[in-house]
């Protein structure tokens, strides 16, 4: 035992790092300036008599919302809701035999798996607002085209999540019920599901909470639901209605929100 | 009867599982297979009801070749062999009579079982040998409340409720502390003298091997390296299979809290 004080070990420095982390800081501070050069702020603009008057006008005006509108404004909101939920709900039964099929322990074929994975990949590009303005030429203006929207886009984020909760099941649960004679729909019911469902119904209920805002927008594209509202009076310039529809959101999804985290806090 | 004829296993990285064993294990037997970690002794036991398939030679369980079964054969011949395991492997979010009568699965048509309609008989066959290994009383409990002993009792039980003509347990109590391995290896045990099930059990602790064992089967890289009546082992046939001298860490020691 010697009685010198401990000391860490000096850190090795190595002059590459430092030249490759300046290169990368100077990097990121062009590209900076780049974008901001090319989106021609005009800040006279912003700071104009114009735009206070008009802060000044409007933004006091969202602060006494209609209450007035509150029934049929709830009854929109509902809409929403309904849409949100129709559509997740499809998508959580659509996301499950894609998320087999990307699944590795599932389906031992990588190209398989790969084709699943595009597949989900494709669809998750599209934003729901996109996928809302295809439907709506597809079916019409109307709350079905947002189902539909809400039910595709959804089924791209759960269909990834899913394959992800089925690759980290315990698999020798599985090779001991293929042991005892039991055969592959058995062993899915028995051995699978049990292990994967409580985390399925979680990332559901999640995609839900994020599919009521969602679907508060859709309506702007003609897709029903509570968006459609809120072109309407800001076209009109009715910004106290605009202020009553978005305290009713705002309301809605906390709500929901605190809701659906209590439920899959105790799921899993 | 079981009986292992030229029968070797290569797999695909070119590693030998096991090079030409000629083995006969007779009905009611209950044979302890000992070795080193890597000596084949796993693939041994799991050639048997074909968890691996074992690439040259014959491998016949009660007359029927295992390597030529596939499929629907292959079910029906895994359904009168019961495996444990050494991790347990029960569905921890499923209840303790649930992992139970999924043993019956083999039984059960595939429509009645998704359904999760079984005949009374297969239930009260659960619940009995729940009974048997002492563990009824945690009948509607989750698996994952369950100690290790106890997780392992349940495994026992739902291979009996296969109603299976021999036993396999691939290092049935490597996860479990010294009082809690004598008691799962004494339901073993018990299991095979009442009900005349033949038990082939992988272990490496040489005294659970000795106490339990009627016979004995040495393996070293893949081969049989002795083959004998508990009676005629000593600790240098010990020494012998493991081609080193017995340590501390060979010995389970221990016994049954009562």
């Amino acid at each position: 035992m010697s009685n010198q004080p401990l000391t860490l070990p000096k850190k090795p420095k190595s002059k590459l790092k430092l030249v490759k982390r300046v290169i990368v800081l100077i990097a990121i501070v062009l590209i900076y300036i780049w974008t901001f050069s090319n989106i021609s702020i005009r800040w006279e603009s912003i700071f104009s008599v114009r735009t206070l008057e008009n802060i000044d006008r409007i933004i006091p005006r969202f602060f006494q919302p209609a209450f007035e509108e509150t029934g049929s404004i709830m009854e929109m909101m509902i809409e929403t809701i309904f849409i949100a939920y129709t559509g997740s709900l499809a998508a959580a039964v659509i996301a499950v035999p894609l998320a087999f099929l990307c699944a590795s322990n599932m389906v031992r074929n990588k190209f398989l798996n790969n084709i699943g994975m595009w597949i989900l990949g494709a669809v998750r590009a599209f934003p729901e607002i996109v996928l809302a303005i295809i439907f709506v030429a597809a079916v019409g203006p109307n709350p079905f085209a947002g189902v539909l929207a809400i039910a595709i886009g959804s089924t791209g984020m759960l269909g990834k999540l899913y394959s992800e909760v089925i690759e980290s099941i315990d698999m020798n649960v599985i090779e001991t019920l293929e042991a005892s004679g039991a055969n592959k729909m058995q062993i899915l019911f028995y051995g699978i599901m049990p292990q994967v469902l409580p985390e399925f119904l979680s990332y559901a209920i999640y995609r839900f909470e994020i599919d009521v805002r969602a679907s508060s927008v859709l309506g702007i594209v003609g897709a029903g639901g509570i968006g459609t509202l809120i072109t309407f009076a800001y076209m009109n310039r009715n910004w106290e209605e605009v202020g009553m529809i978005l305290l009713v959101i705002i309301i809605t999804v906390t709500i929901i929100d605190q809701i659906s985290g209590f439920i899959r806090k105790r799921l899993v | 009867m079981i009986e292992f004829q030229n029968l070797s296993l290569v797999y695909p990285n070119g590693t030998e599982g096991l090079k030409n064993i000629n083995v006969k294990i007779n009905e009611g037997e209950f044979v302890v297979i000992v070795g080193l970690s890597g000596a084949g002794k796993s693939t041994f036991i799991r050639s048997i009801n074909r968890l691996v398939t074992p690439t040259n030679g014959a491998l016949f369980v009660e007359d029927e070749d295992v390597l030529q079964l596939n499929g629907k054969g292959l079910r029906q011949l895994r359904t009168k062999i019961g495996m444990i395991f050494q991790s347990y492997n029960l569905v921890k979010r499923s209840t303790v009579i649930k992992n139970v009568i999924s043993g019956r699965l083999g039984y059960t048509g595939t429509l009645q079982s998704i359904l999760n309609i079984f005949s009374k008989e297969d239930k009260l066959l659960a619940y009995e040998n729940l009974k048997r290994v002492n563990i009824e009383e945690k009948l509607y409990n989750r698996a994952d409340e369950l100690s290790g002993g106890q997780q392992q009792r349940v495994s026992i039980a739902r291979v009996l409720t296969q109603k299976p003509k021999l036993i396999l347990a691939d290092e049935p109590v490597a996860s479990l502390d010294p009082p809690t391995s004598h008691q799962v290896m004494k339901y073993l045990k018990q299991i095979n003298v009442e009900d005349n099930i033949t038990t082939i059990v992988n272990l490496h602790f040489i005294d659970m091997a000795m106490e339990y064992a009627d016979r004995i089967i040495g393996m070293r890289a893949g081969e049989v390296v002795f083959d004998g009546p508990v009676s005629e082992v000593t600790e240098k046939t010990f020494e012998e299979i493991y081609g080193r001298s017995i340590r501390d860490e060979d010995r389970r020691g221990g016994v049954e809290d009562e």
